[in-house]
C-alpha cells in the first residue's frame, strides 16, 4: 500500500509533548528489545534510532489496545490481530502511565467521541448546536451517526 | 505471480523489500492495520469517485476514495478489498487548481519536495463538497474542535452550576485563558450567544447535497451521562442512543497552549473561522452565513488555517 512517506517524515519532526527513548520490542517472536526514540504525534506513534533524523517506522494508533503489561511495560496492539503487541519499556510507573494515557487519547476516533459527547452535551445544556455559529453543523465527519463504532479503545489492566 | 514446477515462490518478505526499494519508501508503517482501519466498519466521512492524477504515469485514473479521520484511502475500485494507497492529510492545503481537467483541486504539503496530489471531480458540487471535507480532516483540525467544545462546556457548566443563570464570569474566563487577545474576541462572542437566539442569522453552509439536516426538536431534559437519548427526534441525532456514550474528560492539561505546534497563528478557535469576518468586519454571528463557500474565500480560510 503505498503512502506519502516524505510528508510523515515530515510530520514526525514536528513538536510532541510526548518523545522519550523507550525499550521497544516488536511484536514477531524473536523480535528484541531495541532502544528507540518514541514520539507521539498527532494520531502515530513514530519511532527512531537515536539521533537519527529520519524515523525508522511509524505505528497509525487507530482500531488499536493499548493496555499496562507491568509496571514499568506497556503494549500496542491492533485489533485485526491482538495477538501481536508491541511492547514498550518505560523508566517509571508514571511514565508508563503517562504514555498509555496519551496513546489512547491520540486517536482520531476517540476525539470525534469526545467532540460527539461536548456537542449534544451543550445541546442539552442550551438548546443551541454550537457548531452552527461556525457554519460546520452538517459536516459529516461531527455527526453522532458517526460515532457509532464498535471498535473501542481499551486500557485494561490498570 | 504464477508458479511453475521446480520454481520457488519468493519469501513474503523478500517481496516487501524489493518493492520497498522500488517504491524508494524506506519508513515502516503498520500497513495492514492501516488498510484495516479503511475498511473496517466505523464509517467513512466521505466516500465516492474521484480522478487522480498518477505519479509516473501521468494521466488521471478513475479511483474510489475514502475518507477516515485524517486518511484519505483510493481503491481501484469500489469493491475491492484493500487500498491501493493512502494519503495522510496532516499539514495540507488543499485548492482548487488551473487544469485542463474539470473540477481539478490539489492536496499540497507544506514540505521540502513534497508531491502535489492532484485530484478532479464529477461535477462542482462534488468538487466543492470534497475541498471541504478534505481541508478539514486534519486531527490538528478535529483538535481544535474538541478544545473549543470543551471550554464551551466548561464555561456553560460553571455558569448554570454556581451563579446567575445565563452570566457567564468574564474574569475568571480571562484567568483562566491561554491566549488573553483570542479569549477576549472569543469571551464576547460565546456571552451574547447564551442569551440571543441567533438562529435566525445563521445559514448552513450547503454545498452538496445535504445528508444531516439540522433540525432541533425542543430539548427534553437530558441524562446526567450525557447520553443523548433525550435530546432530539431530528436526523442529526438519530441512533444517537447508541452513540453518546459519555467519554472521560481529558484533563486539562497543565500548562498545554492552544497552540497548534503546525499552524501558531491559528491556534484559536475563533480565529480560525474568523478570517472572514476580518475581511468583512461582519459581526461574528453573521460568519456562518459569510463562509458559504465560494471558492475564493474557502482557499483564504483554509490556507490561512494550513500555511
Amino acid at each position: 500500500m503505498r503512502f506519502n512517506e516524505k510528508e510523515m517524515v515530515h510530520l514526525s519532526r514536528q513538536p510532541s509533548e510526548m518523545v522519550a527513548e523507550l525499550g521497544m520490542r516488536g511484536p514477531k517472536k524473536g523480535d528484541v528489545v531495541k532502544r528507540r526514540l518514541v514520539k507521539l504525534v498527532v494520531n502515530f506513534l513514530f519511532y527512531f534510532k537515536t539521533d537519527e533524523e529520519e524515523p525508522v517506522g511509524a505505528l497509525l494508533l487507530e482500531q488499536c489496545r493499548v493496555e499496562k503489561e507491568d509496571n514499568l511495560t506497556f503494549s500496542v496492539a491492533f485489533l485485526e490481530d491482538a495477538e501481536r503487541k508491541y511492547l514498550f519499556e518505560c523508566d517509571s510507573e508514571e511514565q508508563c502511565e503517562k504514555w498509555i494515557d496519551s496513546i489512547i487519547k491520540a486517536s482520531y476516533e476517540f476525539m470525534r467521541r469526545n467532540l460527539i459527547f461536548y456537542r449534544t452535551e451543550i445541546h442539552r445544556l442550551t438548546g443551541k448546536d454550537p457548531l452552527e455559529q461556525y457554519g460546520i453543523s452538517d459536516e459529516a465527519r461531527f455527526q453522532v451517526t458517526n460515532g457509532l463504532q464498535h471498535s473501542s479503545r481499551d486500557a485494561s489492566s490498570m | 505471480m504464477s508458479r511453475r514446477n521446480g520454481c520457488r515462490r519468493p519469501r513474503t518478505h523478500e517481496i516487501i523489500i524489493r518493492r520497498a526499494r522500488e517504491r524508494g519508501v524506506t519508513m515502516k508503517l503498520n500497513e495492514r492495520s492501516v488498510a484495516h482501519y479503511a475498511t473496517c466498519d466505523s464509517p467513512p466521512d466521505k466516500t465516492g469517485f474521484l480522478f487522480k492524477k498518477g505519479e509516473r504515469n501521468t494521466a488521471y485514473h478513475r479511483r474510489w476514495f475514502v475518507l477516515k479521520g485524517n486518511m484519505l484511502f483510493y481503491f481501484e475500485e469500489r469493491d475491492s478489498r484493500e487500498p491501493i494507497g493512502v494519503i495522510i492529510l496532516e499539514g495540507c492545503t488543499v485548492e482548487l487548481c488551473e487544469s485542463a481537467e474539470e473540477f481539478a483541486f490539489a492536496v499540497k504539503f507544506d514540505c521540502a519536495r513534497a508531491r502535489v496530489y492532484k485530484m478532479a471531480a464529477d461535477s462542482q458540487a462534488a468538487m466543492e463538497s470534497w475541498v471541504k471535507a478534505l481541508s478539514r480532516a486534519s486531527f490538528d483540525y478535529m483538535r481544535l474542535v474538541v478544545k473549543e467544545l470543551e471550554r464551551q462546556l466548561e464555561e456553560i457548566q460553571e455558569a448554570t452550576g454556581g451563579g446567575p443563570q445565563g452570566r457567564p464570569r468574564a474574569s475568571k474566563r480571562m484567568s483562566k485563558s491561554r491566549s488573553s487577545s483570542s479569549s477576549s474576541s472569543l469571551s464576547t462572542s460565546s456571552s451574547s450567544s447564551g442569551q440571543k437566539n441567533h438562529q435566525d442569522e445563521v445559514q448552513l453552509l450547503s454545498a452538496g447535497p445535504k445528508e444531516n439536516g439540522v433540525a432541533w426538536s425542543k430539548p427534553r431534559p437530558g441524562l446526567a451521562n450525557g447520553s443523548s437519548d433525550g435530546v432530539s427526534s431530528c436526523v442529526a441525532w438519530e441512533g444517537g442512543a447508541n452513540g453518546a456514550k459519555a467519554p472521560p474528560v481529558p484533563p486539562r492539561r497543565r500548562g498545554a497552549s492552544l497552540e497548534s505546534p503546525f499552524s501558531p497563528g491559528t491556534g484559536c478557535f475563533s480565529k480560525l473561522h474568523d478570517w472572514v469576518k476580518a475581511d468583512t468586519g461582519e459581526h461574528p454571528q453573521g460568519l456562518a452565513a459569510k463562509s458559504r463557500l465560494h471558492p475564493g474565500m474557502f482557499e483564504m480560510i483554509i490556507t490561512s488555517h494550513f500555511s
